[in-house]
């Protein structure tokens, strides 16, 4: 891999977690002193993606704008990741008129027809729609591939397993991205799928499969980058599976006494590890680290001052976009 | 011919003399006219292609445009179901078929909650101009599971349109409406109006179709019989019920029933119920599907929140009370709409 | 004149009898060369019945009617 291409990932990764973490912020701001979900200025459920950057980054990479995504009820590394209009996208979690669905999605049905992206906030279901993206795509000119990302939980939906086959049989250029960061909220994987891997699934679904661990964003790269391109090239769909981490609770709000590794998790966050890594290898120091945290900040602030400082949908409005 | 009323256009007729077909043939033609019109427009389901839908929707298809264009499913509607919704994001017009409306709880999530929602989820960002059709109805001894209508459950939920036409014309120019319109569009066809040669068929499911492509409107009902006693709204395969009834009270008791047939649910036509109620002083509704929490509440409600004035008597309704749909052909016959519920039901109207 | 057959659905058997199920037009319409007159069935298969010739239809049989395959159900003059 070259070092552009090394920089790119890891400034991808840290984009999406200084959002993470701005997100995490506004969203407690004014829940105190006790946690009040309807509250302040982004109420409602909130997911938030951090560790698990590194399968939106190397996936992403392999995509171009009008390739589709679809993302789940944690969407905001995917949508980073696939160049989803930052500004709107922001707007539209603080559920405000200039959002990406005029603050009518918030934060888990987000829209963004430039880049092909949307996503869902029902376990398994973003798979569907991506099937009829591909099939779309394949029906046109062109090599335009759909991905769905979805969990590991929702590996075992019916949704799921339906979409496989007809992936399968109808050979759509479509790749199916299972993160499986251990936890379907409270219920680990062991106590919900009664095989180890979900990638051996895909062999009973007619389609190549893979598992990559450690989170490790280049092997994901690389297993993408073959998935993405036997999908362009007319080969059909594959299935990947990335064992990743949820750094944080399901919901923000979620006390997670259920998880008793808890104190090992930090130690695992993927992007200080993997810019140990650059910087061992002479791509990243200190100065270019810091540049593209601060960059990633001043990003990332001047989309969460720009919703801030949006106006609320008026009520009188909450009628249209039913019917177009 | 665009916008105007299926019912003035069939009369006069095009073509050899008023040219008949069953309302499976009128759909199937609008289908294939459309896909004529538009590369984009493909049929989805499962036995739409060499069998041609099991209820005849799609006869012919897979002949005239091939296995591309007409595509046989697994038993998978989740998964093609939300095929369609994908490929009509990206601008395609997807025809969808639910093989019988009973099995919507296999698949709802995608129908109600993806379908429906995503142009509003989206601020109105992105279309969903797919149709879903299904075939719904009773009457033919299929029992519980198949034999519901279920369109109040559909026209409940925001965010889809539902059409359901009782004639064949109607039929064929719904059709051409749904595919032409960029909303989701939940297409209901009652088996009983079909004119397949299997089921036992009222005469008015063969009917004259005009050739050329037209459109019905969405969201207008239509009177399909002029009176002054009392008006009937109702939809389907009840609307000839409704005529069959009106014909022999005409003849028998000197009534003079007006009907209305809805032929959409989402939009309601409001407006053509109100005006008839405001006429004739009395109201019945005929619906097939359940009776509580639906279609015939509706009616009654916007009648009621209108003006509650406009009623003579207390409204009445037909619609199946509550209950599984039985399957022995005696117990079914208690519980549908039929012919002799509607004319007792005319009576009492009348009384009060 | 031309005569207007029921359709020999089930060759195996030749005998069997079917039911005209619906027809599409009336006593004495005017019809064009294959245009669709019938729709008939033979136990589970169900058949179309074309013109045979342009002209005027007369219908020998109604609708719900049994009649054998080969059975002549119509004439265009």
């Amino acid at each position: 891999m070259d070092d552009k291409t090394r920089l790119d990932l890891y400034r991808v990764m840290v984009l999406s977690r200084t959002f993470e973490e701005a997100i995490l912020r506004e969203y407690h701001a004014d829940k105190k002193p006790a946690f009040d979900i309807g509250a302040g200025l982004v109420p409602g459920e909130m997911h938030l993606s951090a560790g698990q950057e590194p399968v939106a980054a190397g996936v992403c990479a392999h995509l171009r704008a009008e390739d589709a995504v679809t993302a789940t009820h944690r969407p905001h590394h995917v949508a980073i990741a696939h160049g989803v209009d930052l500004d709107k996208m922001t707007a539209e979690i603080f559920g405000r008129e200039t959002g990406l669905g005029h603050g009518r999605g918030g934060h888990m049905h987000l829209f963004d027809p430039r880049v092909h992206f949307s996503c869902s906030g029902i376990i398994a279901e973003g798979l569907p729609p991506a099937l009829g993206q591909a099939f779309a795509f394949a029906r046109a000119d062109g090599d335009r591939v759909a991905v769905a990302f979805t969990g590991e939980g929702a590996a075992n939906q019916g949704a799921f397993h339906e979409s496989l086959n007809l992936a399968a049989l109808w050979k759509l250029p479509v790749v199916f991205v299972v993160e499986d960061n251990d936890w379907a909220i409270s219920v680990p994987r062991d106590v919900s799928t009664a095989i180890a891997s979900n990638a051996d699934r895909a062999a009973a679904y007619g389609m190549p499969g893979e598992r990559i661990e450690d989170n490790d964003v280049e092997a994901i790269y690389a297993a993408a980058g073959a998935a993405v391109g036997r999908a362009r090239s007319g080969e059909g769909p594959t299935l990947l599976e990335v064992h990743t981490l949820r750094l944080w609770g399901h919901f923000e709000g979620d006390p997670q006494a259920y998880r008793p590794e808890l104190s090992d998790v930090p130690g695992k966050d993927p992007i200080p590890a993997y810019g140990q890594r650059l910087t061992q290898d002479g791509v990243l120091d200190a100065d270019a680290a810091k540049a593209i945290k601060d960059e990633a900040s001043a990003r990332v602030e001047k989309a969460v001052a720009f919703a801030k400082s949006s106006p609320v949908p008026a009520p009188e409005t909450a009628l249209d976009y039913v019917f177009t | 011919m665009s916008a105007t009323d299926t019912s003035a256009a069939a009369g006069a007729g095009a073509g050899q003399a008023g040219r008949k077909l069953t309302t499976a043939r009128a759909i199937a033609e609008g289908i294939a006219q459309e896909m004529e019109r538009d590369q984009g427009v493909v049929v989805i389901g499962e036995d739409v292609g060499a069998y041609g839908g099991i209820f005849g929707a799609t006869g012919g298809l897979l002949d005239q445009f091939g296995p591309e264009r007409v595509l046989d499913t697994p038993i998978s509607e989740t998964a093609f179901i939300g095929l369609g919704i994908g490929a009509a994001v990206e601008g395609m017009r997807p025809v969808v078929e639910l093989m019988f409306a009973d099995f919507f709880g296999v698949c709802m999530d995608q129908i109600y909650n993806h379908m429906a929602k995503i142009h509003y989820e989206s601020g109105g960002n992105v279309r969903v101009p797919m149709v879903l059709m299904m075939a719904a109805g009773g009457g033919y001894s299929d029992a519980e599971q198949h034999s519901q209508c279920l369109w109040g459950t559909f026209a409940h939920l925001p965010g889809m349109k539902v059409v359901v036409p009782s004639n064949p014309a109607d039929a064929k120019g719904l059709m051409i409406s749904a595919i032409r319109d960029d909303n989701p569009v939940v297409y209901v066809f009652h088996k009983g109006i079909m004119g397949l040669p299997w089921m036992a068929k009222n005469p008015r499911s063969v009917a004259p179709v005009p050739e050329e492509a037209y459109q019905t409107p969405i969201g207008k009902a239509t009177v399909a019989r002029v009176g002054t006693d009392a008006t009937v709204v109702t939809l389907s395969l009840s609307v000839h019920h409704a005529l069959d009834v009106a014909d022999k009270m005409a003849a028998e008791a000197g009534v003079d029933l007006e009907v209305i047939d809805l032929r959409s649910l989402v939009p309601l036509d409001t407006e053509t119920v109100l005006s008839s109620v405001a006429r004739t002083g009395r109201l019945l509704v005929v619906d097939e599907d359940y009776q509580s929490f639906g279609m015939s509440g509706e009616i009654a409600a916007r009648v009621a929140e209108t003006d509650p004035g406009l009623l003579r008597a207390p409204l009445r309704r037909v619609a199946v009370p509550d209950v599984p749909i039985p399957y022995a052909r005696s117990l079914e016959r208690a519980v549908l709409p039929t012919p002799e519920r509607i004319e007792a039901a005319v009576h009492d109207l009348l009384k009060a | 004149m031309t005569e207007v057959v029921f359709p020999r659905l089930l060759e195996k058997e030749p005998g069997a009898e079917g039911v005209l199920a619906t027809w599409f037009v009336s006593d004495g319409d005017q019809v064009a060369s294959g245009q669709l007159l019938a729709e008939v069935m033979v136990e589970k298969v169900s058949g179309e019945v074309l013109a045979p010739a342009a002209g005027r239809v007369s219908l020998l049989i109604g609708e719900d009617q049994t009649a054998r395959q080969g059975e002549v159900i119509a004439r265009v003059d």
